[in-house]
């Protein structure tokens, strides 16, 4: 459980955030590093494993401001697997939040 | 560090990779560039947010060494190796977190199969004996064992010695795929920091 979990943070957050909608890098890295302190980088990375390993598939649109943009987009092997990492997280987080009250407590 | 640097760092840790991949992942940190500037930030301030490229570059090159093939096979050992030369390259912390229990292990590994290919060696070398005893007597003394004993014993022995060996060679493939999966791990814990 743990070392699955140290492995899927970066990628629950990828995921879960694809899962909403299609983005393209850029986008998809500003909304993820508002939120959590990474560094930017390291997501294209995980996008491009995650696509080979067919979480993914990418398409290019063109936009109105400027050059073509590649999107992402989740397929149902992805959105499966994200339901498998958040439920992991969550059972996680409960875990330790349960240990935080109780040591309040004593 | 501006843009052209960093594209430049990140493109020569990606290391050995097909041209076409390569151009793929650089074109990608070129978008992020272009908007980044679109949206007023300076080429130091995106490359900055962006991280190390050479940690980048190495993360790329290690998820391509480590990639199933397509058809058949795993991965290799030779391409185990590198992934774990890679990825030590990566940070001091490694040489020690990576390099040392893999260099221990390999060692482990180097010692069973010279006990395993042993085995069924000395085997043949206990049938020989009585041959051998019967060519050049005056070095070799067998009177207190009967050269029907030594044969059998050395046939049990060889064949125990190809047991080992194909033992061996399980453990071998299971050590290569637990190494594989190690260094991803390890890995991907490195490239999470900034």
């Amino acid at each position: 459980m743990n070392i699955q979990f140290k492995k899927g943070v970066l990628e629950l957050c990828v995921l879960v955030v694809l899962c909403r909608k299609d983005y393209y890098g850029y986008e998809l890295v500003q909304t993820i590093s508002k939120n959590v302190d990474i560094a930017e980088g390291t997501v294209y990375p995980l996008l491009r494993r995650l696509t080979k390993e067919g979480y993914f598939t990418t398409y290019i649109q063109e936009s109105a401001e400027g050059p073509a943009r590649k999107y992402y987009q989740i397929t149902p092997k992805g959105r499966e697997y994200q339901e498998v990492l958040l439920e992991e997280w969550n059972r996680f987080i409960n875990g330790v939040n349960s240990l935080i009250r109780t040591e309040d407590v004593a | 560090m501006n843009r052209e640097r960093f594209l430049f760092e990140l493109k020569r840790s990606l290391g050995r990779m097909e041209e076409s991949e390569k151009r793929e992942i650089l074109s990608d940190y070129e978008e992020h560039f272009r908007m980044g500037l679109s949206e007023g930030k300076s080429e130091e301030q995106i490359a900055d947010l962006l991280g190390n490229p050479r940690i980048l570059g190495k993360s790329y090159a290690i998820d391509s060494l480590l990639e199933e093939p397509k058809e058949g096979g795993g991965v290799t050992a030779a391409s185990v190796v590198r992934a774990v030369f890679a990825s030590i390259s990566l940070t001091f912390f490694n040489v020690i977190v990576v390099l040392g229990p893999f260099l221990g292990l390999v060692g482990v590994m180097i010692g069973l199969w010279a006990t395993a290919v042993a085995l069924p060696l000395s085997g043949i070398a206990i049938v020989l004996a009585p041959v051998a005893a019967l060519i050049v007597p005056s070095f070799f003394s067998l009177s207190t064992m009967s050269p029907a004993f030594l044969v059998f014993a050395g046939i049990g022995t060889a064949a125990v010695g190809v047991l080992a060996v194909i033992g061996m060679w399980k453990l071998s493939r299971l050590f290569v795929r637990v190494v594989a999966a190690y260094v991803k791990f390890n890995l991907r814990i490195v490239t999470r920091k900034r």
